[in-house]
């Protein structure tokens, strides 16, 4: 229904000198409610709607945006977008040009197979409750000191046109729900966990997350880790990461890095830059177990699209393979840089944010172990199975996660809960440490923070279990 | 002429009650703003925005709901409320649920909008040439950042009766200034325009980033005082306002989670405000959301936790005063400031025996937020002192520590404040350079 006004937007545009325009109608509808301690807080509703203009005028880029979708107001942006390219046209260095691309025609949804407004806000306020209920029946000695949960959901529906004959029409719905608990102990303190399912589609997931069930199993595993947990190995020893820490790691220390823009330093004052630098494809980064994937087009995923926002279609990216730098992220702009293609990773949070590069899901590609495999040879190693705090520095290299949930493992065998070990460690020796992986794929959702203003998109972690051999580990003060 | 605000406001809240709602409460801002982005020493991309954005608090029965949206008209905002009654029957109430407060008197806030930044939106260029030219100057070999320019008239009406308004500006200008692999950035965030101030900005950058230059070395982990910059000061403090707000502490994301006001929980030295009626900074505001005036009163003054942050609600139900800092739901921080010290940068540095100076960080987690168990990353200029000398620059550090323990810590302030205000740290803050005594420093296994 939007498709006319955005052609005529862009149309406008080209008239008024813009070498290339780019209109999008971008809608997110989504409500969200949240619990404490079993009771609701609050109940949510938000829509976010209108149109960004993006163009190039004497090699120069604007943007304007507007949520009004009046003719009055689409041309008022239009010529607002076109003003601002071309009053810092005189001031580039080098102009924006855009690669060529194969644009796509095309219209798709992911499906819901379970629609989001089957089950009214009560019945989804009830899934919240439970997790609450099934949390303070778990632990024994300590107390449940206060437990959060929150759903939510968001239909993102876009319609991307632009001057080189890109038409994409998409409607996406993505549903999660998490859950924060504080365990006390009078005598051991405390101990925190948040945890966050998510993913696109609709209420079918609720059935496969089983959160309550979940919540539950963690608590119990997690007090025990509260009374009993020791202090990790001073000396090196073996470690096995977890999946949700290895997606984490992934994401931060391989899709982010291989960001082409934050290569050449277009996010350098805000997110960062990388130790990538370009020329680097080709360089050896880990073993040759390392391969990460970022691939928007997994079925159910939270970073889940089909063609992106510049209207190249989506497909997989070999981020590492076989521990050798392999591609990058591109959009057109740095596509054209690089001499290569787009391989569609341009991304816009809503109508009122440029589209810039991101990852969708990134994962560590799985290996051929069972968990019992990777365990049985480790002499003294640990198993960090979660996370609750980490970081990573802005080029990407120095990163760290502290366990929460954590095992010693004595002669091939999980023994004794570890408190709080922190792995903190380079890309280049996470990456080249790890001798297996897991055959087990899992995924878990973010929100994934970048750009100016600060942009949050939709994205899955994913990997399997890895072992690392001979790792250092740290103590939290 | 458009619609005055707080009239669209007032509308709003008369449909709602039309349509049954006990109690409602309507927020309208109408923006426009202006961004120019900067990379490799160059404009990368200006953007503009001119926006309407609705919030509503909808009550009946104990039930509350809010809705936040971006109406392509004001008409449809009215269309949200017709939603919401269907919804608003199948909530139970909220644990939270108070009544909304009757209307107090507000003392309006002088000199929330500097006409210089509204002239200055329409050509925000020169601006952005102007700190890039200065940290030119410097001998800079390239330099990224980015100056936001806006304006905003903010709305509110409810049931009670309140009907308020207020029109505010806002600058905020940051820059990072490279020289080889040597980096320095700096920040500042105001309701008014003042460009001598962006230029400041743009020097202390260059000046960072040159006295970065040299082979930066690591440093071992352990116990090191920290003389932490403005930059980093400002980003803890965020943390520390967040803590600070009544529902966070009901959530258990506080370390104020297990203490009470009259509570020790920093240094002597260290007194913390959140400062709404500070007209210059960025974030203040005469009036909350629930048209409470707002007040700027100490959160830990002297080392004493004085107060939470409250709206109504978290108020009503931990039995305190709301403290003017509504969000509905939530209340925060509106701004921060830091009560100076006597100290100068150089005193503070000659009084470390062994320690760091960190310039800029970003990247703060938390393993528990109960215990504050935290670490942040040291990022662009960072300095190993000795004996109270700055040795050379180092790399790649963290604090990974105790929030509760920095904070009590702390032993000198600085006597000079800096209103900062960047990607990491919002809301602003204005603070000084601290000392804080034998925290922790680690750095990754390689």
């Amino acid at each position: 229904m939007h498709e006319d006004l955005l052609q005529r937007c862009v149309d406008e545009a080209l008239k008024l000198g813009a070498s290339y325009a780019e209109a999008r109608f971008h809608r997110h509808i989504g409500s969200s409610m949240f619990t404490r301690n079993g009771e609701l807080i609050g109940y949510g509703e938000s829509i976010r709607e209108g149109v960004g203009i993006r163009v190039i005028v004497n090699g120069a880029l604007g943007f304007s945006a507007s949520n009004s979708l009046s003719w009055e107001s689409l041309r008022e942006a239009v010529a607002e977008a076109v003003k601002l390219a071309r009053s810092h046209a005189k001031l580039m260095k080098r102009p924006v040009e855009l690669a060529d691309a194969r644009l796509g025609k095309a219209k798709y949804e992911a499906l819901c197979l379970k629609p989001l407004d089957s089950m009214g806000p009560e019945e989804k306020i009830a899934v919240l409750a439970e997790i609450w209920e099934r949390v303070k029946g778990a632990v024994k000695e300590a107390k449940v000191m206060t437990l959060t949960a929150n759903y939510s959901e968001d239909v993102e529906e876009k319609t991307v046109v632009n001057s080189d004959g890109a038409l994409v029409v998409s409607r996406v719905p993505r549903v999660t729900v998490g859950y924060n608990f504080v365990l006390l102990h009078p005598q051991k303190g405390t101990l925190q966990r948040r945890f966050e399912f998510g993913g696109s589609g609709g209420l079918e997931q609720l059935g496969r997350w089983k959160p309550a069930e979940h919540a539950e199993e963690e608590a119990v595993r997690l007090e025990k880790v509260l009374l009993g947990g020791v202090e990790p190995p001073k000396e090196p020893v073996d470690v096995i990461v977890g999946s949700e820490i290895v997606g984490l790691i992934v994401h931060e220390s391989c899709g982010h890095p291989s960001e082409a823009d934050r290569i050449l330093g277009r996010e350098a004052a805000q997110a960062g830059m990388s130790f990538i630098k370009p020329g680097m494809l080709g360089q050896r980064i880990g073993s040759e177990h390392a391969t990460v994937i970022d691939d928007p087009t997994i079925p159910g995923s939270y970073g889940f699209y089909l063609y992106d926002d510049e209207g190249v279609p989506a497909r997989a990216r070999y981020l590492y393979k076989n521990g050798v730098i392999n591609e990058h992220l591109h959009n057109r702009w740095t596509a054209k840089l690089f001499g290569v293609e787009s391989n569609a990773a341009a991304r816009a949070m809503d109508h009122n944010s440029e589209p810039i590069i991101r990852m969708a899901n990134t994962y560590f590609a799985p290996g051929d172990h069972t968990f019992e495999e990777l365990v049985e040879d480790v002499k003294l190693g640990v198993y960090m199975r979660s996370y609750m705090e980490w970081n990573i520095d802005d080029i990407r290299w120095g990163q760290r996660y502290v366990g929460l949930e954590a095992y010693l493992i004595e002669n091939g065998e999980l023994t004794k809960p570890v408190r709080n070990p922190a792995l903190e460690i380079t890309t280049g020796a996470f990456y080249s440490k790890v001798d297996a992986a897991g055959k087990e794929l899992r995924f878990y959702p973010g929100s994934c923070g970048k750009g100016e203003p600060m942009q949050g998109v939709p994205v899955w972690f994913g990997g399997p279990d890895v072992r690392l051999r001979n790792v250092k580990l740290g103590v939290v003060a | 002429m458009a619609e005055r605000v707080s009239d669209l406001a007032g509308a709003l809240v008369a449909e709602a009650l039309r349509r049954g709602f006990e109690e409602a409460a309507a927020l309208v801002w109408r923006s426009k703003s202006v961004m120019v982005k900067m990379f490799n020493s160059e404009i990368s991309v200006v953007q503009r925005w001119s926006s309407l954005t609705v919030s509503l608090y909808l009550a009946k029965e104990g039930r509350i709901m809010v809705s936040t949206i971006h109406p392509s008209s004001i008409e449809k905002a009215g269309a949200i409320v017709e939603r919401a009654v269907k919804v608003a029957s199948q909530l139970k109430p909220s644990m939270l649920y108070a009544p909304l407060p009757e209307p107090a008197k507000v003392e309006p806030l002088p000199g929330l909008a500097d006409k210089s930044v509204i002239d200055a939106m329409s050509e925000p260029e020169p601006l952005a040439e102007a700190m890039l030219s200065e940290a030119d100057s410097l001998g800079v070999e390239r330099a990224a950042g980015a100056i936001t320019l806006s304006l905003s008239e903010r709305g509110l009406a409810t049931s009670k009766g309140v009907k308020l308004e207020e029109e505010a500006t806002g600058v905020e200008a940051y820059l990072r200034a490279f020289i080889g692999e040597a980096s320095g950035q700096w920040a500042v965030g105001s309701r008014r325009l003042r460009p001598e101030e962006l230029r400041r900005v743009a020097r202390t950058a260059a000046e960072l980033a040159s006295q970065a230059k040299g082979e930066a070395k690591h440093v071992e982990p352990g116990t090191y005082d920290v003389v932490l910059s403005p930059m980093v000061v400002g980003n803890l403090m965020n943390l520390v306002g967040m803590m600070a707000g009544a529902l966070a502490v009901m959530m258990g994301n506080s370390i104020f989670a297990r203490v009470q006001p009259g509570s020790k929980v920093a240094a002597e030295k260290f007194t913390l405000v959140d400062d709404p009626r500070t007209s210059e900074l960025l974030g203040s505001t005469a009036f909350d959301d629930e048209g409470l005036p707002t007040a700027s009163k100490p959160i830990i003054e002297g080392g004493v936790l004085r107060t939470l942050l409250h709206n109504s609600k978290t108020a009503a139900k931990m039995q305190a005063k709301s403290t003017g800092n509504a969000g509905w739901i939530y209340p925060h921080a509106w701004t921060l400031s830091v009560k100076p010290g006597d100290a100068t940068l150089d005193e503070m540095i000659r009084e470390v025996k062994r320690g760091v100076v960190i310039t800029n960080n970003w990247y703060t987690r938390l393993q528990n937020y109960v215990e504050g168990i935290f670490s942040t990353i040291a990022r662009d200029a960072a300095f190993y002192v000795e004996n109270g000398e700055i040795k050379h620059p180092v790399t790649r550090i963290r604090i990974a520590d105790r929030l509760p323990k920095l904070l009590s810590n702390i032993e000198l302030l600085g006597k000079e404040l800096y209103d900062i205000s960047w990607w990491e740290v919002s809301p602003a803050v204005r603070a000084p350079y601290i000392l804080a005594r034998q925290i922790n420093i680690s750095r990754p296994f390689e």
